[in-house]
């Protein structure tokens, strides 16, 4: 009986914690497969990553993701790609920050080519801002 | 039911706000105009104003060395030079700035040598004298004066700008064009721009 009030406080504090987990959520129309590649900081507001495309090109990777906004207002998307060698350790100085707008139902493809060949996986960094 | 006892309550109080405060609005990597001043972001969007700003300059970079990359020319590492970068905009840029970038990018990717370039020229020149001419270096420790490689592309870029403004509104467009030519043929091997808008509101 005792113990029904710390019960209670944890359950309150699981709760905030899952409301605050929920916020840093994909967007349900991005592929379970495709989030693994995404960074994503905070909330996905409407924007979802609906396929990435990677393909290696005379020794260097390059990869296309097609970003789709879900919903009718604008979106100002920051995104940059990370690239990582065979071991995991970032290749390069790291690709500068790109705003991108998408309008309300439209969609964007960002691209980007590793700095060399020793790229062999990447992570899509990204934020979304609502206008 | 049971009421929280009131040490019960405030650590469920403090526990939410604490957890709830993580989930405020995340910032974005921008550079905005403030009085404070701060080391930040060398990579963030500059937003500061709607003339040519480093992200422009890497956003450039960026295009014009992943393009240059991914079609090949770059097969058997041949020596390229820089040639002239024209500012045809109305605004002061070091369009040198955006080729130096470029070059770095392209010899830290390990595709392509680069020569001295018209301006490097004479610092390369002079060392040479200095090493054949002075009496001052051991036989056979100094560089041979006729041993340098020529280059076979040559880079040469230009960057233009369309203004438009209203009452309240500024609209400026940038095109850089970036072409590599055979030196020996004169033909271009590779072309590609980048085209970036930037529109203010007051």
């Amino acid at each position: 009986m005792t113990h029904r009030p710390i019960l209670a406080s944890m359950c309150f504090a699981l709760l905030a914690l899952a409301g605050s987990a929920q916020a840093q959520q994909h967007d349900p129309a991005t592929p379970p497969a495709v989030t693994s590649k995404i960074a994503l900081r905070g909330e996905a507001n409407g924007i979802a990553v609906r396929e990435i495309r990677i393909v290696r090109k005379n020794d260097v990777l390059a990869v296309q993701a097609d970003l789709a906004n879900i919903g009718r207002s604008d979106r100002a998307v920051f995104a940059r790609f990370k690239w990582l060698d065979s071991v995991g350790n970032q290749v390069g100085d790291g690709e500068s920050w790109k705003q991108i707008a998408v309008q309300g139902l439209g969609q964007h493809t960002l691209k980007s080519v590793a700095p060399s060949g020793a790229a062999t996986d990447f992570r899509l960094e990204m934020n979304v801002e609502t206008r | 039911m049971q009421i929280l006892s009131r040490p019960a309550f405030l650590l469920a109080l403090a526990a939410s706000t604490l957890t709830l405060a993580g989930c405020q609005n995340l910032s974005s990597p921008v550079v905005r105009f403030d009085r404070q001043v701060n080391y930040g972001d060398a990579k963030a969007v500059e937003l500061v104003t709607n003339e040519f700003g480093s992200s422009d300059l890497q956003m450039i970079a960026e295009k014009m060395t992943g393009s240059l990359l991914e079609t090949g020319i770059f097969q058997g590492r041949p020596t390229v030079t820089i040639s002239t970068v024209k500012n045809k905009t109305s605004e002061y840029i070091d369009t040198t700035n955006v080729m130096s970038s470029i070059q770095t990018s392209l010899v830290k990717s390990g595709k392509v040598r680069f020569v001295r370039s018209m301006n490097e020229m004479q610092q390369g020149v002079d060392e040479l004298q200095r090493q054949n001419q002075s009496g001052l270096y051991k036989q056979g420790t100094t560089a041979k004066v006729g041993q340098m490689t020529a280059a076979r592309y040559s880079m040469e870029g230009e960057l233009t700008s369309i203004v438009k403004q209203s009452a309240a509104t500024k609209d400026v467009y940038y095109k850089f064009t970036l072409k590599l030519f055979d030196v020996q043929e004169g033909t271009i091997e590779w072309q590609d721009e980048k085209e970036i808008r930037k529109t203010s509101k007051r």
